[in-house]
């Protein structure tokens, strides 16, 4: 116990300039967000979903004109990592399920990675499960705090000059910086790729199905490359 | 873009969550294998999506070169970077 709060500042010091990245996005969410669904549901949206990936798809394919039952096929598909994410970090989290399902709210791609980095580093027991728990409890509040916090400002600037321009740009770069962060072998960073390819052909041949192309452009390259072959 | 819309995406993503760390076990085998695959083409996909308007047609070049200066980047899979590189594409086409 007497070593908890040096590890609490620790762990906040390790994540903030995650947390600060985060706080940009949610600028950048904001200001893009507001003049498409409002400030209301712009607030509420990162209050509810708290997920940026989700929800700068969300207003991606809103914007592209998408109908509901697309978006909510994108937005379950692209959720489909937590349940590989969910999975790996169980072995690590204690055996209360209420915890479990306490501590998934705060289950995103950097409370996740920050989290099996400090587990790694114990070995297997309570220690372990103290230390993941913690982690993830407060890498997910920082998160959560500058998501918030971002999102806010964001809503509040959007009318500043320059910012809707920069808004504008934010979602190549974010998932080009998504799409390479989560390609962890060579063999899935071409997959990628061709899912990016597929996306271009259905943006030139078929503009009025382009809403779909992750969906379907996904699923195309995640299929094993031979019958039979988990490659 | 309605409220029930958007309950039914907040729904989807915490359900997603619990899911896996209160409910079901670990996926294994093939299964576990195309679930990895499919997250970053997505991602992928998403993003080229964003460089293209209804027309056809591609977006303005300052936000075809903030999308250049995060690809030349990935690399080094930094998010950082990622973002960095594409503001300084985005400041590069701004200026040309």
């Amino acid at each position: 116990m007497a070593d908890r709060p040096v590890s609490v500042a620790r762990t906040i010091a390790t994540v903030a300039p995650a947390a600060a990245a985060i706080a940009v996005f949610g600028v950048l969410y904001g200001a893009t967000a507001r003049p498409l669904i409002g400030p209301e549901l712009t607030l509420l949206s990162s209050l509810i979903v708290f997920s940026g990936a989700t929800q700068f798809t969300m207003i991606g394919l809103l914007a592209a004109g998408a109908a509901a039952p697309a978006v909510l096929a994108t937005v379950a598909i692209l959720n489909v990592r937590h349940l590989m994410m969910g999975a790996v970090l169980r072995s690590s989290l204690g055996p209360s399920r209420l915890r479990r399902a306490l501590l998934a709210w705060f289950l995103l791609d950097e409370s996740f990675g920050f989290t099996m980095l400090a587990a790694d580093r114990v070995a297997p027991g309570p220690k372990r499960i103290d230390v993941a728990e913690r982690t993830l409890l407060i890498t997910g509040l920082c998160c959560y705090a500058a998501w918030l916090a971002g999102t806010g400002l964001g809503i509040l600037g959007a009318g500043l000059p320059g910012l809707e321009g920069v808004a504008a740009a934010v979602f190549p770069v974010l998932f080009i910086a998504l799409a390479a962060l989560t390609a962890r072998t060579g063999n899935i960073a071409i997959r990628a790729a061709g899912a990016a390819a597929i996306t271009a052909v259905i943006c030139v041949t078929l503009p009025d199905w382009r809403a779909l192309a992750p969906v379907v452009s996904g699923l195309v390259v995640a299929m094993p490359s031979r019958p039979g072959s988990d490659d | 873009m309605s409220g029930l819309l958007l309950a039914a995406i907040a729904a989807i993503t915490y359900g997603s969550r619990l899911a896996a760390m209160a409910v079901l076990p670990r996926p294994t085998g093939r299964l576990e294998q195309i679930l990895s695959r499919v997250t970053p083409a997505i991602f992928a996909s998403i993003a080229t999506l964003s460089l293209f308007t209804d027309q056809p047609g591609l977006v303005e070049p300052p936000i075809l070169l903030a999308a250049l200066g995060a690809l030349l980047v990935t690399p080094r899979r930094s998010f950082a970077l990622c973002l960095v590189a594409g503001i300084a594409g985005y400041l590069v086409g701004g200026l040309l």
